[in-house]
């Protein structure tokens, strides 16, 4: 459903080569050289094993029109996508929701997090909809009870992203939602809290990419899944 | 208030088999923010998926025949509540947001805090004149920010059904605040 059968031939070779080279006879100064080589040489990009972006199918079309880009907000450059429109849309939010929930229901999935605010809105009605629970990520000094915190970068300063002790269990499954990836900074930081705790990260999950900003980049190993693809 | 209605409805809390779970699901946290608060935790309810979609059905059941086209979530527990609800009952969903979050147009109601005051925002053009909202919110305390939610909804001419919030504070007479406008909780 999610791509071309000639697409998905190319990139299981691109994996089982990459598989083939893991040996412990390679020594690790080599490897990370074999890695990017490998990936830079790959059929079209290299990061065709890592995101995923949703077939452009009627359903796709209606969500991707009802968001509303917004100039020079939060300031002079930026083309802000506005999720808000689509939620004023029924037809459209719905949509958006059944295609993760489509995705993700066979998957054993028990934990979906989501990042503060607009992951909240995201996140809970797939968590309804496959079963799992629903953890809020939040900014500092929200979670009442007590936290484990990770630092992460902004384009000047750093921020804090929390999370409640206690909310994830070792060995748990979990997606991660957000309206958007951009850098991929706060992503990042939500993958790390929930590593730190045990967890197992099956998927990031966005409504939109702003492929530009190369976000899936800072997700590490793992894969990212959007709904449409902007640059 | 009215005798019980026939969904189990008095004086506008919720009787159902489904409220003792959802009311065991919530932790509460003395002295947060501050000391004297006992702190209504939902999170711990969003970590028991049934007692979560009991919450939600709840709600739907409730409104689902109320012709009710906007469900307005207020900022960030509301946007938990809010979304579930509002693909349910076939609404949109209108965020109120802290100021400076929304990027378009947007109307403001301030109002007062304990020391201070602080804004709520609403985008231009989200909800039109006529409609029919619900205003949702994790818990009421005082009933500041839900009023403040009301009096945008009713500044553009949307008629406000009633408000609905999982968690009511009764000592902190939020529904006194409300006024004219009903209150609907699940635990109070």
């Amino acid at each position: 459903m999610y791509a071309r059968t000639g697409f998905i031939t190319a990139v299981y070779k691109i994996n089982r080569s990459l598989t083939r080279l893991k040996p412990t006879s390679i020594s690790p100064s080599t490897r990370p050289l074999i890695w990017k080589h490998l990936y830079s040489t790959a059929a079209s990009n290299s990061d065709v094993n890592r995101v995923h972006v949703a077939v452009n199918d009627d359903r796709v079309s209606r969500i991707s029109s009802s968001i509303r880009v917004i100039q020079d907000f939060p300031k002079p450059g930026i083309m802000f996508h506005d999720i808000t429109t689509m939620l004023l849309d029924p037809v459209a939010f719905k949509h958006t929701i059944d295609l993760f929930v489509e995705r993700y229901k066979e998957k054993n999935i028990s934990v979906v997090a989501g990042i503060e605010a607009r992951g909240f809105i995201f996140g809970p009605p797939i968590a309804l909809a496959i079963g799992a629970k629903f953890v809020p990520m939040r900014k500092p000094n929200k979670l009442p009870g007590a936290v484990i915190s990770e630092e992460y970068s902004l384009e000047y300063g750093t921020d804090i992203m929390e999370m409640h002790v206690g909310a994830v269990q070792a060995g748990e499954r979990a997606l991660i939602i957000d309206d958007l990836i951009a850098t991929g900074g706060t992503l990042a930081a939500a993958i790390k809290l929930l590593e730190r705790v045990g967890a197992n990260i099956v998927e990031c999950a966005c409504a939109v990419e702003l492929r530009d900003l190369k976000g899936q980049d800072r997700l590490g190993d793992k894969p990212l899944f959007v709904l449409v693809s902007s640059t | 208030m009215a005798a019980p209605t026939s969904d189990g409805n008095r004086d506008g809390v919720a009787k159902d088999d489904r409220i003792p779970r959802i009311t065991s699901a919530i932790r509460v946290i003395p002295d947060f923010p501050k000391p004297g608060i006992l702190f209504q935790d939902i999170t711990t309810l969003l970590l028991d998926p049934v007692a979560f979609k009991d919450t939600i059905d709840l709600f739907v059941e409730r409104y689902r025949d109320k012709d009710i086209s906007v469900v307005a979530g207020v900022e960030a527990r509301g946007f938990i509540f809010g979304p579930p609800i509002a693909l349910a009952i076939g609404a949109k969903f209108v965020p109120m947001r802290k100021p400076n979050k929304l990027p378009g147009a947007v109307i403001s109601e301030e109002y007062s805090l304990e020391y201070g005051t602080d804004k709520i925002e609403m985008h231009v053009g989200a909800v039109q004149e006529g409609e029919r909202a619900l205003v949702i919110d994790d818990l009421i305390a005082t009933g500041g920010t839900l009023c403040a939610a009301i009096n945008l909804l009713e500044r553009v001419g949307v008629k406000v059904v009633e408000c609905a919030c999982v968690i009511e504070l009764p000592d902190l007479k939020g529904r006194v605040r409300l006024g004219d406008k009903p209150l609907y909780v699940l635990v109070s």
